[in-house]
């Protein structure tokens, strides 16, 4: 038991630590690089591409960070949009499928890559064919979502 | 554009690097919140064996993905912990490339469910649908992936 609870307390320091560390710098480069046409070509880019699942350009950037950087940062994004933008509860949805899908697609891939001899047959299960999988659900959840909504309100 | 003479670029900066820090700590706050709470019931769960439970009875699904019942343990320990304890339980299986593969499919799309479903629950959805759907969408794929790989 008290192994258990040093564990937790260690446990949850490291896990602050990392969030700290990375949620900070997330927040403060999305601010000051919102406004910036850089930033906005790099998410109107993204847009064009994730408006196939559905996804408006305001939900392109929270997208991206989970994307790019993981789902609970992404959360975190989200929740502030939110907040600011009030975000429809049918982009969440989406974005809440498809990051559930597929995430911090870098590091996530890395580390199982890391195990196998590299392959470009390995790097398209990995990484192609999650990304696809990940768009088809998000597709098949959002149209059968649509489905009930509809009929609830008949 | 001409700027605004009230907010000089350097004003600009000062109030975003501001408005960037509130912003992240409030997150930050947010996701610690969430984070630490399910961080314990995942411990929890591990203290009282639960994994070694589940791997247990997941056994006779890893048949489905052409896998031994040993790789049930690090999928259980992917779902309830996350991809790097998974990976450390993997590597004493010694599957081959493409088992790896498949088994990784169900690992990404599935893992981590306490923490990041306790994430998924502060934007308003719903933590144990979206696990549930992870897993069977995780598992989904993989058994696709395999059955793919064996016609090629």
């Amino acid at each position: 038991m008290g192994q258990l609870l040093h564990t937790f307390l260690a446990g949850s320091f490291s896990l602050l630590l990392r969030v700290f560390l990375i949620v900070i710098p997330i927040m403060v480069v999305l601010e000051v690089f919102e406004g910036t046409p850089a930033f906005r070509r790099v998410v109107r880019g993204w847009a064009v591409l994730v408006r196939h699942v559905g996804l408006s350009e305001r939900s392109a950037a929270p997208t991206l960070v989970g994307f790019l950087f993981g789902l609970a940062y992404g959360g975190g994004v989200i929740v502030r949009d939110i907040r600011r933008h009030d975000l429809p509860r049918r982009q969440v949805f989406i974005m809440s499928v498809f990051l559930s899908m597929v995430h911090a697609i870098v590091e996530d891939s890395l580390v199982f890559l890391a195990l196998i001899p590299f392959s470009l047959m390995a790097l398209f299960w990995i990484v192609v064919y999650r990304i696809a999988w990940a768009a088809l659900v998000t597709l098949a959840l959002t149209a059968a979502a649509g489905f009930l909504v509809r009929r609830a309100r008949r | 554009m001409p700027e605004p003479s009230d907010t000089s670029p350097k004003e600009r900066l000062l109030r975003d690097l501001r408005t960037g820090l509130r912003a992240g700590l409030v997150t930050f706050w947010e996701l610690a919140r969430v984070m630490v709470p399910a961080y314990g019931i995942t411990l929890v769960l591990q203290y009282v064996g639960a994994i070694a439970w589940l791997a247990r009875a997941a056994r006779p699904l890893m048949s489905l993905l052409g896998l031994p019942g040993d790789a049930a343990l690090p999928l259980v320990v992917g779902y309830v912990l996350n991809i790097y304890a998974a990976v450390g339980s993997m590597k004493a299986l010694h599957l081959a490339p493409q088992q790896i593969i498949v088994l990784a499919l169900a690992i990404l799309i599935g893992h981590n469910l306490i923490v990041e479903g306790a994430v998924l629950q502060r934007s308003g959805m719903n933590a144990f649908a979206f696990g549930a759907l992870r897993v069977v969408a995780g598992l989904a794929a993989a058994a696709l992936a395999h059955l793919l790989m064996g016609l090629f």
